[in-house]
């Protein structure tokens, strides 16, 4: 009965997303400069980020389901050994579920504005 | 003494029995049916037509309005078919006025709060009140074994936009034991409930809507299903536990202890029932104290209420369908009365003081927002039983408290907050941690009839609260009837 149990609490409300943006098969990124926007669905919160490792960038966020916006530069390398481009691109996805307890994993591809 | 006189003098005694102040001690075990059917030796019965009116200058709670005229009809009645046997029961309705509600479409605020619905316009509301009420409590050998059930339904409603309704109907079933052990009687009880309601807001007008929010504790509102979504329900219920021990006469020392914990699911009615939130509370409350007869008693008293609210996260929906992705526990509050109190009575009349501490500290996890409040109290009631003549008798209440503000804490992201919203806590703020010194007194006149089983009694009451906030409530109570 409900005296035996009391309220069901879950303090585990924020959780991480790795976010790795992407360009295709025939080109690496290598390093990236941009803003990563994520905001909640639910309360629509917004959370910015920006300090990428790479092509990945990690943010710690309440767990819930957000939409993400990117946009930004980032160096890219093409296949067969051409000059590496400094490219800008935008990625933006509108539903995402970051709502694990461990690391949530998440790629999106990048749309090249130039 | 004339037969008449005797009669008379009787019906008195039931009043003053079921009436005085000296039932405090050790009266919450009074919500144990067993224990109420061995409660009192005389029958007493009352049909009352009242009003209670209440007027704050501001409303110290916008959520539960400026103030209140309600007027009612109301019998109660207690009745010992026999040396071991008793029935009692009562009914009511309630209709009038809330004023100025602000900040609140649903009814029930302060079992609900603080996951209603909301809008900054509000106005008054009417409400309609229905409550029934019976049990049975009877004695074979050592035991005394008693059932109880009480029933309310409850409308709420206003006539122009924003037009809220709210409609309530709440059962509450109690079953409980009294064992004679010795001298002393040990009682245990167990209350179950069942609460629903179902809330919506609509507007009539052409010139437009505003939005209604789907508040989710100290300010803040579950954005996604704020707005438009105006239709849902509260689905509910809870149990609680009732132990006590006490002398059945003379002096000794008396305990109580009592467990409840309700729930409260707000769901939206029109997305297949998603749930919004759950609201748990849980309450404890212990007494502990020594008593001689009714005369005499010293006690100990502290409760403890946790409020936790959890919210549900909806996914992506599907045909009207939001599937739940995660529950975080995001509201929390914790509220602690501790006091000690002293009873004296003698023939006639009776005193009661208490002195306590009463908290509450109030957290939203994420983004952080934390109202804490602290209040030292004083607390003097009094209540004396005059015989004006053979036929009439007076009854006369007063109180006198003091609740001084000692703590105080505010942490808000009113940077990241709206104009309304900050508006509306730091009101909140405001009277929460106010102090407030609080005056009333209650005269009531018992006149029995030749034909002494039937009496005719009138009640005029009135009370000042004064806010350190530079505001003030009135209250005003009234009620005539007659007893039998």
């Amino acid at each position: 009965m409900a005296l035996t149990t009391c309220a069901p609490i879950e303090d585990d409300i924020f959780t991480q997303a790795r976010i790795t943006v992407t360009a295709g098969d025939d080109q690496a990124v290598t390093r990236v400069q941009a803003q990563v926007k994520l905001t909640n669905v639910n309360t629509r919160q917004v959370t910015t980020v920006a300090d990428f490792d790479g092509a990945s960038v990690t943010v710690e966020v309440l767990r819930g389901a957000y939409q993400i916006d990117i946009e930004g530069v980032a160096t890219c390398q093409l296949a067969g050994g051409a000059a590496p481009r400094v490219r800008q691109f935008r990625c933006q996805s509108d539903y995402v579920e970051l709502v694990r307890q461990e690391t949530n994993e998440l790629s999106l591809n990048m749309i090249f504005l130039d | 003494m004339t037969m008449k006189a005797i009669a008379a003098a009787d019906a008195d005694s039931a009043l003053v029995e079921h009436t005085t102040l000296a039932r405090v001690v050790g009266g919450q075990a009074l919500r144990n049916p067993a224990v109420h059917g061995d409660a009192y030796q005389r029958a007493f019965s009352q049909l009352a037509l009242g009003i209670d009116l209440q007027r704050q200058s501001v409303a110290f709670t916008p959520q539960k309005g400026s103030g209140y005229t309600l007027p009612y009809l109301k019998v109660d009645t207690y009745h010992r078919l026999n040396n071991r046997s008793t029935v009692w029961g009562g009914a009511s309705y309630t209709t009038g006025k809330q004023h100025r509600v602000r900040w609140n479409s649903t009814s029930d605020y302060e079992l609900l709060q603080p996951y209603v619905l909301a809008d900054t316009l509000g106005g008054d509301t009417r409400r309609e009140r229905y409550a029934i009420s019976g049990g049975y409590a009877t004695a074979i050998k050592r035991w005394t074994l008693g059932a109880e059930m009480l029933v309310r339904a409850e409308q709420e409603y206003r006539g122009r936009d924003p037009r809220m309704r709210g409609i309530v109907t709440d059962l509450t079933l109690r079953l409980g034991g009294v064992y004679r052990l010795g001298r002393y009687c040990l009682d245990a009880g167990i209350e179950a409930d069942i609460y629903k309601q179902t809330n919506s807001v609509a507007f009539y007008r052409e010139e437009g809507v505003i939005p209604e929010y789907q508040m989710t504790g100290l300010g803040t509102e579950y954005n996604r299903f704020s707005g438009d979504k105006r239709s849902l329900y509260y689905d509910g219920g809870g149990v609680a536990v009732l132990l006590h021990a006490a002398p059945a006469m003379g002096s000794g020392l008396w305990a109580d202890v009592t467990l409840e914990q309700h729930r409260y699911h707000r769901k939206l009615a029109e997305y297949n029932s998603m749930p919004l939130t759950d609201l748990y509370n849980e309450h404890v409350e212990a007494n502990l104290g020594w008593k001689r007869d009714s005369r005499l008693a010293a006690w100990a008293h502290v409760d403890y209420t946790r409020r936790t609210g959890n919210e549900h996260v909806g996914g992506m929906s599907n045909a009207r369908y939001f599937p739940v992705i995660a529950c975080l526990t995001m509201y929390k509050s914790h509220a602690v009365d501790a006091c000690v109190s002293a009873l004296y009575g003698k023939k006639g009349w009776n005193v009661v003081m208490a002195a306590g501490y009463i908290s509450q500290n109030e957290q939203y996890v994420y983004p952080h927002r934390q109202m804490d409040r602290g209040h030292a109290y004083g607390r003097l009631q009094g209540q004396c039983f005059v015989h004006a003549t053979s036929r009439l008798l007076l009854t006369i209440n007063a109180h006198a408290a003091y609740y001084g503000n000692v703590d105080d804490k505010l942490q808000m992201p009113f940077a990241n907050m709206g104009e309304a919203f900050t508006g509306l806590i730091r009101h909140q703020h405001k009277f929460a941690t106010a102090s407030y010194t609080d005056l009333g007194t209650k005269a009531r006149a018992d006149y029995a009839w030749k034909k002494a089983k039937y009496g005719f009694f009138i009640e005029v009451g009135g009370g000042l609260t004064l806010c350190s906030a530079s505001e003030h409530q009135t209250q005003f109570l009234s009620s005539i009837g007659i007893t039998f």
